[in-house]
């Protein structure tokens, strides 16, 4: 190896070994339940958030047929097994209990939390004009541009809300594109979910601005659940943004949430994620285990689309998928994942065409670093009512290093002869020519890895809505300069 | 066949399979290899509807008792010839009259114990061996006929048989080898075929698979590439009641070359499955793999093509390209080309695609007067010739031709589309 490359290798170490940024730790009054599961703590849960007979009923249904299955072990992960009986259900800022009606009533320390991250509520709402359902642990905190909204009769509130302000809504599209027995984790949330967001979209109304959740998770040993439902009604459109980080912990801590959209005829859901959660230490001891179920369904002419920027997590297992059941619906999923240290990522997405005309378009980059495992698992079927279903795929990976592993597990059905489906990956490393490229142009090496880093990732950063790009490049920067293959 | 007998068949076959490696008759040379295989059968587990390595093949076909007898049959008179020299196992047991070998090549009724056998159906393979051949080419020996290897099943009801060829290529030598697989009646056959090549070995390999479409097979190929070798592998599948293709390649020294190349079609309700996987386990080796499949009426054609780069294989190339056709609607195709890397300086790409003829050009044959079914016909020859026109052996071309077009004429009740 030539000293050029020596340098640049110790750039790459000192960057991997970068410490969290958005590692501290906020000390709130808690109010959670003792750890362990069971039918008690399900009750117990739903006492708390005062829930009707109905969705105690429907989490206990849950929790019976959780207990029937079996952890799935197919990705390509490896972590001790987690002691479900060690998780705390349920956790809750103490100061919620006189729920703040405005910002000037959320404790100070919280708002001091959202400050580090850089993410002040007061500015985004006036700046960004961001509507903020902000997730501490597990139960809504503050949510602002309320009013605006309602003025366009858009909902977006708390699901732990909108169970008591619009239960027939939730009770219509609660589990139904994630039923509460789809998978184990799942069913795991839907027994013990404990807030998320809830967003309805009525007929025909473009919502006046993006809507966006921060989650974090703050309670040593509390595990979240959160449960999304969001539904546009025929004709509407919502870009719905999330974020996360999460403090540094040496436990680590179990996430499993489920996201369920329903784009009704017509309507377009753009949902946008960046995911910086803890992903461990050097070795990944300590980082979240992110297990997510997110799906949708697209109606006819319907549209939705995922973005995903994923650098955090010590194992990240999450498929976001789009039922595509009405003709002439569209589905897309962009990605970029990144995965570093000993991280584990096993993410891809699945798009079921069913009716005809559908298209869907997968693009997905890799990057893996250090000693961790980057797979890329998707699943694209065309049903044979598909006439004329289109998808395109593309997926990509770049390693950096030879320690790490970059794997690609495409699964491609097709029942109907006029559905074309295509799929492209490829695996590269850095070339050499591109980085002496830049060098004899005097950038420096970390500049111009962090340059074609961020080319490679062009395709996925240009689906993100503006707040969230600049998010992106800024994590994948600080994440992987000077990198060099 | 009940539901219960479909939902105990990994249990049922598992028995099976024991009693029989523990009653089948004893031969000296291949005893210690299935003690082996005995002993790995009985740790192993039959493929149940869960197991992912056979999503998309069920076992449902052998409820009928494949694995309860052996065949027992004859082979027909006039067997092919494509080439002059020519080995026939019937059932799996060497005919003797009809073997002549060229010199150079020496016959062995012995058989190794195999590592990369990974299916249980390869373990009961090794387990129940009452014959096995070996043929051992000689180092710096190039022979210039190509050897036709005939596996002939034969039978008039459901039964199996265990058929296990060895080839072994030395230092600098070369051969053609022709895999040809036939068989009429509901024979299941669980073949082995391994390969291991040597320095400066040159192999070309064709396996070409037309039996009848009631047969049922299950084989693994392996190609063990020990030294700087190249193996050029050409295989023609036809779908049949169940075939089940597994094919595993070891790239173990630097330098080794694998180009594989395959057409696989499955039409009414037939049945094939490939599973590729290519072992890339040391720096600078490379493999190319081109697949073509078709399916039509209620066939189906599955494949798995798989590239494992290993830690420290540096400097790999590897691509695979999965083409796929899908002639009328009712039959389906499942592909998954999957990529497993723990290294960056490597090069790999795969590609698949799922389609169907463009309705432009069946329109400009048309045009010219030619029948759908015809222009259809063409197209489909058009898709997979770019591989039989590659193919080195003129015997087997000319095989393959008329094979092919018979393989991908119209069908009667086929989509019969306004011309």
């Amino acid at each position: 190896m030539s000293s050029q490359a020596e340098l640049d290798n110790s750039e790459l170490d000192r960057v991997i070994r970068s410490e969290y940024e958005a590692g501290f730790t906020t000390l709130v009054e808690s109010d959670t339940l003792p750890p362990g599961l069971s039918e008690d703590v399900i009750r117990a849960i739903s006492a708390k958030k005062g829930e009707p007979e109905w969705l105690l009923e429907w989490r206990l249904e849950a929790y019976r047929n959780w207990q029937t299955m079996q952890e799935p072990n197919w990705a390509h992960v490896e972590y001790p097994p987690v002691d479900l009986n060690a998780i705390s259900y349920y956790s809750a800022p103490k100061s919620m209990e006189d729920r703040p009606q405005s910002l000037d009533e959320v404790d100070p320390e919280l708002l001091e939390t959202y400050k580090k991250l850089g993410i002040p509520l007061h500015e985004q709402e006036m700046l960004a004009g961001v509507a903020v359902d902000a997730v501490f642990d597990s139960v809504s905190v503050a949510t602002t541009f309320k009013s605006k909204l309602a003025e366009a009769g858009v909902i977006f509130c708390s699901i732990s809300e909108a169970v008591h302000e619009h239960p027939e809504l939730v009770k219509k599209y609660l589990g139904s594109v994630v039923p509460k027995g789809d998978n184990y984790f799942a069913g795991l949330n839907s027994a013990v979910f404990t807030d998320g967001s809830f967003v309805y979209i009525p007929k025909g109304v473009r919502c006046p601005m993006e809507l966006s959740t921060y989650f974090r998770i703050n309670e040593a040993n509390t595990g979240q659940f959160e449960r999304t439902l969001i539904v546009a009604d025929e004709g509407s459109y919502v870009s719905y943004l999330e974020g996360c980080t999460a403090p540094q912990r040496d436990e680590n801590q179990l996430h499993a949430a489920v996201v369920e959209l329903v784009a009704l005829p017509g309507a377009e859901i753009k949902y946008s994620t960046v995911q910086n959660w803890y992903p461990g230490d050097e070795d990944g001891k300590g980082g979240i285990y992110n297990f997510v179920t997110k799906r949708g369904v697209a109606h006819d002419n319907a549209k939705i689309s995922w973005t995903q920027v994923e650098t955090g997590s010590a194992i990240t297992w999450k498929y976001p998928s789009v039922v595509l059941r009405g003709d002439n619906s569209v589905g897309e999923f962009y990605s970029v994942a990144l995965t570093r240290h000993a991280q584990q990522a096993d993410t891809g997405t699945k798009m079921i065409h069913l009716g005809r005309n559908t298209k869907s378009t997968i693009v997905s980059k890799g990057i893996s670093a250090g000693k961790s495992s980057n797979a890329y698992r998707g699943l694209v079927r065309m049903g044979p009512r598909a006439e004329n279903a289109r998808n395109f795929t593309q997926c990509d990976s770049l390693l950096l290093g030879d320690t790490c592993g970059a794997h690609t597990f495409p699964y491609i059905e097709t029942k109907h002869p006029s559905a074309t489906v295509e799929h492209e990956a490829t695996t590269s490393k850095v070339s050499d020519d591109q980085l002496f490229l830049c060098r004899q142009r005097g950038i420096d090496p970390e500049k111009a890895i962090s340059m074609i880093v961020n080319g490679f990732c062009k395709e996925v950063f240009k689906e993100l809505p503006m707040e969230f790009a600049v998010e992106a490049g800024k994590l994948l920067e600080v994440s992987l300069e000077g990198a060099v293959g | 066949m009940s539901r219960d007998t479909a939902l105990n068949l990994p249990e049922d076959l598992k028995t099976r399979a024991l009693e029989n490696a523990r009653q089948a008759t004893p031969v000296e040379a291949l005893a210690p290899l299935r003690r082996d295989a005995l002993t790995a059968l009985e740790g192993a587990a039959f493929p149940g509807r869960k197991t992912e390595a056979w999503k998309y093949t069920s076992l449902f076909p052998l409820t009928d008792g494949h694995l309860a007898r052996r065949a027992e049959g004859e082979a027909p008179a006039d067997l092919p010839m494509l080439g002059e020299y020519r080995l026939v196992l019937v059932n799996g047991r060497l005919d003797e009259d009809h073997t002549a070998l060229p010199e150079g090549v020496t016959l062995g009724r012995q058989a190794r114990r195999l590592e990369g056998l990974t299916t249980p159906f390869a373990f009961y393979n090794g387990a129940a061996l009452e014959d096995a051949v070996t043929l051992d080419v000689a180092a710096n020996t190039d022979v210039s006929a190509p050897i036709q290897v005939l596996h002939v099943s034969a039978g008039d009801s459901p039964s199996h048989c265990n058929t296990r060829l060895e080839v072994n290529l030395a230092a600098g030598s070369r051969l053609t080898l022709i895999e040809q697989y036939l068989g009429d009646g509901p024979v299941l056959t669980n073949a082995v075929t391994a390969i291991q090549a040597a320095d400066n070995a040159h192999l070309t390999h064709y396996r070409l698979q037309a039996d009848a479409g009631d047969s049922l097979h299950i084989g693994t190929l392996l190609f063990q590439q020990t030294g700087v070798s190249r193996i050029d592998s050409y295989q023609l599948m036809a779908g049949n009641r169940l075939r089940r293709n597994d094919v595993r390649a070891f790239l173990d020294k630097s330098g080794a070359e694998l180009n594989m190349h395959g057409i696989f079609v499955a039409r009414e309700r037939s049945h094939i499955d490939n599973q590729l996987c290519v072992e890339h386990r040391v720096p600078e080796c490379t493999s190319n793999q081109v697949y073509r499949g078709l399916a039509g009426e209620k066939g189906r054609a599955v494949l798995n093509g798989r590239i494992h780069i290993h830690p420290g294989a540096k400097g790999t190339l590897a691509e695979l390209s999965n083409k796929n056709l899908l002639l009328n609607p009712g039959a389906e195709i499942d592909t998954k080309p999957e990529l497993e890397i723990y290294n960056d300086d490597v090069k790999c790409a795969h590609g698949a695609t799922v389609g169907q003829l463009d309705a432009l050009q069946q329109f400009y044959l048309q045009s010219r007067g030619i029948p759908l079914a015809e222009a259809k016909r063409m197209l489909s020859l058009g898709f997979v010739n770019e591989l039989i026109m590659s193919l080195p052996d003129q015997a087997v071309a000319d095989w393959a031709q008329p094979w092919l077009a018979a393989e991908l004429g119209q069908r009667p009740g086929a989509d019969e589309e306004a011309a």
